[in-house]
């Protein structure tokens, strides 16, 4: 009931999804089709169902949901380790970004029985029974399960994610107390997974003009650095109905942070700044 | 660019698992919205008071029927949940009550309180009317 | 055919909002006791006669309160609706929309002052 970090899944689900139909206000081109059943290799032990999104981008069909009959004895721990298993043995066709495989690099975030979360640090064993598995939300589907970023990338290089000063370098480093460097902490751990953004409803609704949780929470990395100089006009690109304003404190991004990180705290440390800058 | 006009868009209200924190944020809306509903109610209850007793008790008798009675408890709903969900919003203004553990403790106060106070609000209410 | 970055740039930061976003938590923060004291208001009043209702209304702190009431409340909902109608229009009805909801929430804020001191003011 009450959620003490954002890896915690709940024991219980009331609710699997809002009580919409399953196309609920979808384009015809983006609807969800039922795909077909990969049926669990002879002799399997342990089986679990994986209701993955595919979409070929080159069949000019719509996309579907495929079911894969898993053999858990084969793979290994966690829901990465699945996706590998049944590209390598049932469909290579089934494509997924990949690297670190150890949750540094945020190229596997993804939707996990509903929430986004990066499949190389969730457990099979948290999985319900029938897990489903969707690519990150209202981003356009490149194939399977690899989302476009270009727009969010675009959105967070708006910011000018860099150090502005006027000041002249100085012969070694720009110094910084130890209560500054704590200044950083939560905010420069961000590995730029795109869970939170795409789990924003108010991004859902608004992608186009509003930042979204990741970008603001690096908007606020730099605003708080003690040796950025332009926090001023920082304030003034950032003070928008749209940019920061869209955000009503839903807070699904800090639920959903897949390293414990809190956009949503970073965003009202912004607001906060926006009012103290004019009283 | 025609390509990326072509594609698909991965779903999102459809598939996103309901939480506490997107569930109460709508309940904090849809009541903010039923409200000012109800606000108009509350302007031509003045305006029918202002006109005399007669349309003023026309709009007594309305709420004292069952019909009536359902909207206003339904109303002292909204306003509390409303209410508490808006000391929540204003305390996350101050900076305050960011951690996951804090955001859920707080969620479920304002469920149950809202709750609470609607049935205080209909015992109190009831028993002043005998 | 738009660059990317140029796309998310639009039309550049707006350079306001915080107002706005202020003077809701301002009237949200003069909400809290004006709508317990009008529940409670409410509550006590229950079932009593016209002429009751009226001889409370005109004492003049229910009058100043019920008055301040009815500017917060409706400052309050004309800023709340601008957001939701920001947030879920975005065709050309959403100007129309944002127009007929702010005159709305203005007019009935009017028509309740002037009913509430009809009535304080009246015989």
């Amino acid at each position: 009931m009450i959620i003490r970090s954002s890896d915690q899944v709940p024991r219980t689900t009331l609710l699997k999804r809002f009580p919409l139909p399953r196309n609920f206000g979808v384009s015809r081109q983006s609807r969800i089709e039922r795909g077909r059943t990969w049926p669990a290799p002879a002799g399997a032990t342990r089986v679990k169902t994986f209701e993955i999104y595919r979409y070929d981008p080159d069949s000019g069909k719509n996309p579907r949901l495929d079911s894969f009959e898993v053999d858990l004895d084969e793979c290994g721990l966690m829901v990465l380790d699945v996706l590998i298993w049944i590209k390598s043995k049932v469909d290579s066709t089934l494509t997924f970004r990949r690297s670190c495989r150890e949750g540094v690099c945020g190229s596997c975030a993804m939707n996990i029985d509903g929430t986004n979360w990066l499949a190389c640090t969730r457990f099979v064993s948290e999985t319900r029974d029938r897990a489903t598995i969707y690519p990150l939300n209202n981003m356009p589907v490149i194939k399977d399960l690899v989302p476009d970023l270009t727009h969010v990338f675009a959105q967070y290089s708006l910011i000018e994610p860099w150090l502005k000063s006027k000041t002249p370098a100085p012969e070694t480093e720009r110094l910084q107390s130890p209560e500054e460097r704590r200044q950083l902490d939560g905010n420069w751990e961000c590995i730029l997974c795109f869970c939170c953004t795409s789990g924003c409803p108010s991004h859902w609704w608004n992608a186009d003009r509003f930042l979204g949780p990741a970008v603001l929470l690096q908007a606020w990395r730099w605003l708080v650095d003690s040796r950025d100089e332009a926090t001023g006009e920082r304030l003034d690109d950032l003070e928008d109905p749209f940019r920061l304003y869209r955000c009503h404190t839903i807070l699904n991004c800090t639920r959903t942070c897949p390293k414990g990180l809190n956009p949503g705290k970073a965003i009202a440390g912004i607001k906060k700044m926006m009012i103290e800058r004019r009283s | 660019m025609s390509k990326s006009s072509a594609r698909p868009l991965s779903p999102h209200l459809q598939i996103y698992r309901p939480q506490l924190t997107s569930v109460l944020s709508f309940a904090h809306r849809l009541t903010g919205v039923t409200l000012g509903i109800y606000a108009i109610a509350l302007v031509a209850w003045l305006m029918a008071a202002a006109a005399g007793s007669q349309p003023y008790s026309i709009v007594q008798n309305f709420m004292q029927s069952l019909f009536g009675q359902v909207l206003l408890v339904g109303g002292i709903f909204c306003f509390f949940l409303h209410l508490c969900g808006g000391i929540r919003h204003l305390l996350w203004d101050t900076g305050r009550g960011f951690e996951l553990r804090a955001i859920y403790a707080s969620g479920w106060i304002v469920v149950a309180a809202s709750t609470l106070l609607t049935v205080a609000a209909w015992i109190v209410s009831s028993i002043l009317a005998r | 055919m738009r660059s990317p970055l140029g796309r998310a740039r639009g039309l550049g930061s707006a350079r306001e909002g915080v107002e706005s976003w202020w003077l809701e938590r301002v009237m949200a923060v003069a909400l809290v006791p004006l709508t317990l004291w009008f529940a409670a208001s409410l509550i006590a009043l229950g079932r009593s006669d016209y002429a009751t209702f009226i001889a409370w209304l005109k004492t003049p702190l229910a009058a100043l309160l019920m008055v301040l009431l009815l500017i917060a409340l409706f400052t309050h909902l004309a800023l709340g609706l601008r957001v939701v109608i920001e947030d879920y229009v975005h065709s050309g009805a959403k100007i129309p929309a944002l127009l007929a909801a702010r005159f709305a929430c203005f007019a009935l804020g009017i028509a309740g002052i002037l009913a509430t001191l009809r009535i304080v003011l009246g015989d």
